[in-house]
């Protein structure tokens, strides 16, 4: 609990949290946060003290890969460092900015409500340095508490109820907007510091696409503590897009195996048999590699497999990628061994493993539930599109252009960009419900990403080979197809990389 | 309003199913009584259960005035300190810190600190350094000192420091046993103008609020985040607004304590007396004010009959005289004045008189310290308090001296006939105290010199104002012969030293501390704790130095001991009547010993102790270094109103007229309605709403609370032509003068420095925010960023002085968590130009954080830029800057000073002026009744 009533903004809590647990530079597991408001003489500061707020139903929790972040039977959502493998997503499911990758271990902290003090029988560092005793410890669940009579008696408010997570720091006589990061306008500097170069640029891009129609008037941030802008980067949109390649390939070549079949022939086309699994296994491939390389400790990577939550679909994606992998691993073993009926039969899993393999992230990216704009109910289908556009782009470029596939993949290429680009449409433009998904998508369509998504994205992603698949129905050529292929595969890696920037261009605290 | 919800999931990890429900709650802290043996988990290893053993041993932290109590974790196999959290046994801090009391670890632990003594090699100032033995420098120290005595020039020998403790009257042991007048301090760049207008109220220079039981809170402070003292009070003031209590915070730019406030009155700065004087007008004209108290405590008799013979000597005619007097004070006047609506003022006044006695009121360094005639405003503002009858009542403003504890120590030497004129010259006569940032002027006058040189956690080149004639001064040898720096850490003045000696931060000395925190009175023992643990462990060391060498953090000393051994070598065989007073009470003729000192103050000099240390089976010594603390007196209040003691009654004369009761000619108290009464220590014995001393001191005028036109009045500001008054004083809560800034902790929260600009200043300026601004002072300029804020008056700019620290090498000379890298050029004869090379940037060192620093700023040193101001009446350094303010040119860049020294001086000239120099009444130098640190000897007062 923490009595906004009694703060004075004083920094005690910060650094004693520091000391306690030797927090290094750059990384705060509770912070001060001053937002002002009104016109000379007329101008208040509001303080907020911001932290992890051991939420009953945590999301990082949840989508934690590897039971390094568990909620004990006191509720003190605690992290084991010793079984982090820093894959990051904790940081998008927490929508408090409460998670931070220690630069000594390369693994996740955050608060723990000094669990190993409570052990002991003492009250957090920041509770016992607090010169205002604003910052209150104790047993919700005993009516006798101070803390369980304050909740009681007194109005309080939480962070972001909206998302539903059932936090545990309890607010008394808070400002409404220092807790409310959308009520807040950007700030490029602060009263007493700087922002780090790399959260600058961010604000400076999130300043550029006002949403005066949305915001109404916003409070003024004049200090913070620095957090780790956009957790993810290019890794896991590339990781997104050879996903895509590894699925999109296998079901059109399934799909070709099956239209094939529907007209008696035999499925023994090279595109079938070898180049597709190989395409898929060798993406895949890379995809698991760019997995492993994002991981702050790509050495613990096999965690996953070996102290799984099975709640995550962390996990779960991985355990669909292994399948995946064998089944492609079988169907191109049976394609070099020139065994059709093997193929064929391989064709079903494997197609409907490439669903999965393709549509998971839907619900890896649901679980992280701070980024509003990841929240689509359009992303499973959308995933699924791109990984058509992908599969059907890959194969025209490498074999297909030039094999009887042709006109199946550029249907399935045409059919595929259709469907993104309407996706990509309805997503940007449609109205959303959450300020943080409006703000995302205002960022691509008026923002700083909105020349990357109306000329790359739009234009030479979707309609120029749109265009060309339209010119090449009239006068067919291997070399329109080709590009138009490699102009829709560039602007799917365009879209993902966006699409996951964007996600996270919105503060969260 | 949201509930609790009931039970969560079923916990996931392995670890979670193992913990047993914690029966009872939490507690704060360890129990003392098992200080001495303390297991905790480590934090790192978490949720591995690596158990760490530790030693809580009390001290006191160092990085403000408070002296809160912190408990230091002293893990028993590294012998390294683990942590320091609060105290609980601390009777002022309760065991609560602010976020300087943890960062106390960074200093321990910075990897820049200076471990060994050092010596200067080539041109003073230029950077080269050799390492020394503590013998070789206290020798060549004590050998200049005593030449220095032996042949007659006592006063050459100088000793400035910053932060003082119980080392105040140590200090005094050692500087009049020497037989020198040589102690100078920071204070008239900081609180001299508030000290001015208390001491002329009721003779102790501060106040002491009693905030926890105050109804109205009247600060012309920031107490939620700075200031004497800070946490303790901050702890009080949100205590007693919890409890409904109102807070009235008048400052010109919104602290964070005004942000907390019920009023925020932004004045124009240096009006503020006009709106106490109108709020104390209201209470007069309305009556609604205690009439009993005033008649009894004030001496408005004595003003009747110097001011208004031709009134009758009754208290009606006083009031009357008062509505003269105050005739002007109207609430429009007062808003005409400062810009704070009329209304407001109304309200305030009416809180107050809602508020009866329990009325809390604080002013420190704010506008007292800021404008000529700030030390009004103190005046103006105990004038509201004593108007309630709020002094020293539960809830009101007692006078700091009955909050506090002043033990004596072993065998004082007497007061000495000596007076400095290089600290308290004749031209300040009233002045609290030294005039200690006017020396290098003095030095250039030719007032005298100084033979050995001493600073200690002070840093006048950066801290003071026109810190280039302290270049100038220090780079001087005529001048400034010898110049040793007793100091953590590096500093721009350690720079400029011919010796840098390192003395230890808040756990490694000894020190006795009281401060005015609250309505009692206690004493803090500051210790080196890891001298104290080795001992515990067994250990003997001969010295601090010695144990904290052990305990691997280098020769780093503590100055009690450094006098000591500095004293008997100056005095090796007694012939200089000096050496005795640093001999052991315990162990005649031989060398004192650090501990003994305390031991003896405990066992004679703190009342109570003595039987509270045999409660617990152990010696006071023990006990103080057991709890840390002792409480000697709690719910202190009226002490005024207390009986002179009786041995000062006998023989004592009553004076037919003021009814001062005196003994062999000094005052002992005062009679009140027939009573005996302690009364206050002025000359009256009653609060002075009219000062004979000021009177007869040269400044009728002056003699009762009144309000001066600053220095920077409005209407000295022509806004049109870009003049704008600059606010450069306000402190942050994170940080602490100059010597934090090796926590890295503290300056990663706060690092810039920029000016506050209202919106419609920067409009009229064509800036924004973190667009540059140069702003231009009498001797020079500087060039800061822009911060458009609401925060602040138009008309005004402010800028925090905590920043804006510079080294002149990139490897040494200075925190590399804090300070840019400078170029220093002299570019003419006495002008000077830096520019900055680069700001804060991440460096290798032993502590991996050193890497990691991610912000570049390091601020802008404005004091630089600024000349003296010394106010003729308190010699209050008066920081307010007429600027002209304007966007820079293209060669110029962020950071960038110029200052010409030469115009530095014209402005001392020109303030010098306003002077009205001693003598006074009788010949003397200053008035013997009014406070002097270090008071010499009555006859040294006389002129000869």
């Amino acid at each position: 609990m923490i009595d906004q009533r009694k703060c004075i903004g004083c920094h005690a809590c910060t650094v004693a949290c520091k000391e306690e647990n030797r927090v290094p530079l750059g990384a705060f597991r509770t912070w001060v946060k001053y937002v002002e408001r009104g016109s000379f003489p007329e101008t208040r500061r509001h303080f907020a003290v911001l932290r992890c707020n051991h939420c009953d139903n945590a999301p990082c929790v949840t989508i934690c890969p590897t039971v390094a972040l568990y909620r004990r039977p006191d509720g003190i959502v605690d992290l084991d460092g010793a079984r982090c493998i820093g894959c990051k997503s904790c940081m998008h499911a927490c929508p408090y900015d409460a998670l931070y990758i220690d630069p000594a271990s390369h693994t996740a902290a955050k608060c723990h409500y000094c669990a190993h003090r409570v052990e002991m029988g003492l009250e957090p560092a920041c509770v016992i340095v607090c010169p205002e005793q604003a910052i209150i410890a104790g047993d919700l669940d005993d009516p006798t508490t101070t803390i369980a009579r304050l909740v009681a008696s007194e109005p309080v408010q939480v962070r972001k109820p909206e998302q539903r997570t059932r936090p545990k720091v309890f607010y008394v006589g808070a400002d409404t907007a220092a807790l409310t990061p959308r009520l807040q306008q950007p700030a490029a500097s602060y009263m007493w510091g700087e922002r780090p170069a790399a959260e600058l640029d961010l604000v400076r891009m999130v300043a550029s696409a006002p949403m005066t129609d949305v915001d109404g008037p916003r409070s003024r941030p004049v200090y913070d503590a620095p957090h780790a802008p956009r957790p993810w980067g290019a890794r896991v949109s590339a990781y997104l897009w050879t996903k895509s390649i590894a699925a999109g390939v296998v079901l059109v070549a399934s799909l070709a195996a099956a239209s094939g079949a529907l007209r008696g022939a035999a499925v023994a086309d090279p595109l079938v048999m070898v180049v597709a699994p190989l395409v898929s296994v060798v993406f895949l491939l890379l995809t698991t590699a760019l997995l492993v390389l994002d991981l702050k400790r790509p050495d613990r990577f096999h965690y996953i497999l070996l102290k799984p939550n099975r709640r995550s679909w962390l996990v779960w994606g991985a355990w669909i990628l292994l399948a995946f992998g064998a089944a492609g691993g079988v169907w191109l073993a049976a394609g070099l061994l020139h065994l059709p009926t093997v193929v064929s039969a391989v064709t079903v899993p494997a197609s409907l493993l490439a669903l999965g393999a393709a549509g998971y992230s839907a619900f890896l990216f649901g679980q992280a539930e701070g980024r509003d704009f990841w929240q689509s109910s359009l992303l499973l289908p959308h995933l699924i599109a791109a990984a058509l556009v992908a599969g059907a782009a890959t194969l025209i470029v490498v074999d297909a252009a030039w094999s009887p596939w042709a006109d199946l993949c550029r249907a399935v290429l045409a059919v595929g960009l259709v469907m993104h680009g309407a996706l990509v449409g309805v997503e940007v433009l449609r109205r959303h419900r959450d300020h943080d998904a409006a703000r995302a998508a205002r960022l691509l369509t008026r923002g700083g990403y909105a020349r990357r998504l109306w000329v790359g994205v739009a234009l030479v992603g979707t309609a120029a080979p749109l265009a060309l698949l339209v010119v090449g129905t009239a006068s067919p050529s291997a070399t329109l197809d080709v590009v138009a292929a490699i102009l829709a595969l560039a602007g799917l890696w365009l879209w993902e990389d966006l699409w996951v920037k964007a996600g996270q261009s919105v503060p969260l605290s | 309003m949201i509930q609790p919800s009931p039970s969560p999931r079923e916990p996931l990890h392995p670890a979670a199913q193992e913990l047993p429900a914690r029966p009872g709650g939490l507690a704060s802290y360890p129990p003392p009584e098992r200080w001495d043996d303390w297991v905790e988990y480590d934090p790192v290893a978490w949720p591995r259960k690596v158990e760490r053993r530790y030693a809580l041993i009390p001290t006191i932290c160092f990085n403000c005035e408070a002296a809160c109590g912190l408990l230091a974790y002293v893990d028993k196999q590294t012998l390294r300190i683990q942590k320091f959290e609060g105290n609980p046994q601390h009777p002022g801090s309760r065991g609560r810190n602010c976020a300087k009391g943890p960062a106390t670890l960074n200093q321990i632990e910075d990897t820049e600190r200076i471990r060994y003594p050092m010596r200067r090699v080539g041109v003073r100032g230029a950077g080269q350094w050799e390492r020394v033995t503590w013998d070789e420098a206290l020798d060549d120290i004590a050998a200049r000192i005593r030449a220095a005595l032996v042949e007659g020039r006592g006063n050459e020998v100088m000793y400035h420091l910053g932060r003082p403790g119980h080392e105040l009257v140590y200090l005094q042991r050692v500087f009049h046993a020497w037989g020198i007048d040589g102690h100078n301090s920071h204070t008239n760049v900081c609180s001299a103008g508030a000290r001015a207008g208390y001491a002329f109220w009721h003779g102790m220079d501060r106040p002491s609020p009693d905030h926890a039981h105050a109804r109205f809170i009247l600060l012309l402070s920031s107490h939620l985040e700075s200031g004497h003292y800070f946490n303790p009070h901050a702890q009080r003031i949100i205590e007693a607004k919890m409890r409904g209590a109102r807070v009235c915070v008048i400052d010109t730019r919104l602290s964070n304590t005004a942000s907390m406030a019920d009023y925020w009155l932004s004045p124009w700065p240096g009006t503020e007396a006009a709106v106490l004087l109108a709020i104390a007008n209201l209470l007069v004209r309305e009556r609604r004010y205690d009439r009993g108290f005033v008649r009894r405590w004030v001496n408005w008799e004595e003003y009747l009959r110097a001011e208004r013979p031709e009134l009758p000597v009754t208290f009606e005619a006083f009031e009357t005289a008062l509505e003269d007097l105050y005739a002007r004070f109207t609430p429009e006047f007062a808003a005409a004045e400062s810009g704070v609506a009329a209304a407001t003022i109304v309200d305030v006044a009416r809180e107050i008189a809602n508020a009866g006695s329990a009325l809390a009121t604080h002013i420190w360094r704010n506008t007292a310290a800021g404008n000529l005639g700030g030390w009004q405003v103190a005046r103006a503002l105990e004038w509201l308090v004593v108007l309630m009858g709020a002094v020293s009542t539960p809830g009101g403003t007692a006078p700091s001296a009955w909050n506090k504890v002043v033990p004596a120590p072993p065998l004082m030497p007497p007061a000495r006939k000596v007076w400095s004129e290089l600290l308290m010259p004749r031209e300040y006569p009233l002045a609290f105290f030294e005039m200690s940032f006017l020396l290098p002027h003095f030095l250039r006058e030719g007032r005298g010199k100084l033979a050995m040189y001493f600073t200690r956690v002070y840093n006048p080149v950066w801290t003071n104002p026109d810190g280039m004639s302290w270049i100038e001064m220090l780079g001087d040898e005529t001048k400034v012969e010898r110049h040793a720096c007793l100091t953590p850490i590096w500093s721009e003045t350690a720079w400029f030293a011919d010796y840098v000696l390192p003395m230890g931060h808040a756990s490694e000395r000894h020190d006795l501390m009281s401060q005015e925190t609250h309505a009692a009175r206690w004493i803090g023992f500051r210790q080196p704790v890891l001298r104290v643990m080795q001992e515990r462990a067994g250990k003997t060391f001969p010295s601090t130095w010695e144990a904290h060498e052990a305990a691997g953090i280098g020769q780093v000393w503590e100055e009690d001991e450094f006098w000591i051994e500095l004293s008997w070598r100056i005095d090796p065989d007694g012939s200089l009547d000096i050496r005795k007073y640093f001999e052991s009470p315990y162990r005649p003729g031989q060398k004192l010993r650090v501990e003994e000192i305390y031991r003896w103050i405990f066992e004679y000099s703190v009342p109570g102790l003595p039987e509270a240390a045999a409660r617990e089976k152990l010696t006071p010594l023990a006990y103080m270094r057991k709890y840390g603390a002792f409480l000697v007196e709690d719910g202190v209040y009226r002490t005024h109103e207390t009986a002179p003691p009786a041995r000062d009654l006998n023989d004592a004369v009553v004076d037919p007229v003021t009814r001062v009761i005196a003994r062999e000619g000094q005052p002992v108290g005062v009679e009140v309605d027939g009573q005996p009464r302690l009364g206050f220590p002025t000359p009256s014995r009653k609060l002075e709403f009219f000062s004979s001393t000021l009177k007869a001191w040269k400044w009728p005028e002056q003699a009762v609370p009144n309000y001066i036109q600053s220095h920077v009045h409005w209407s000295r500001i022509d806004r049109a032509r870009g003049e704008m008054v600059l606010l450069p004083t306000f402190r942050l809560p994170t940080l602490i003068h100059t010597r934090s800034g090796n926590a890295k902790w503290l300056y990663e929260l706060s690092h810039s420095n920029p000016l506050w600009i209202h919106p419609e200043d920067a409009a009229r300026t064509g800036v924004a925010t973190g667009d540059l601004l140069k702003v231009a002072t009498e001797i020079g300029w500087f060039v800061d960023k822009a911060w458009v804020t609401e925060a602040v008056r138009p008309g005004v700019i402010a800028c925090s002085h905590h920043l804006g620290r510079w080294r002149l090498r990139d490897d040494t000379g200075g925190e590399r968590w804090s300070t840019a890298l400078v170029d220093l050029q002299q570019v003419a004869p006495r002008q000077w130009k830096m520019r900055q090379v680069h700001g804060v940037r991440p460096f290798p060192s032993d502590d991996p954080d050193s890497e990691r620093v991610w912000w570049g700023d390091a601020g802008v040193h404005q004091n630089l830029t600024f000349p003296v101001h010394p106010d003729p009446v308190s010699g209050q350094h008066c920081w307010h800057q007429k600027v002209s303010v304007s966007v820079p040119g293209p060669d110029e860049r962020y950071g960038d000073i110029f200052v010409d020294t030469e115009k530095a001086f014209a402005v001392y000239r020109e303030w010098l002026a306003l002077a009205r120099p001693a003598p006074g009444p009788d010949n003397l130098r200053r008035p013997l009744w009014l406070p002097r640190a270090f008071k010499p000897h009555p006859d040294a007062y006389r002129i000869p």
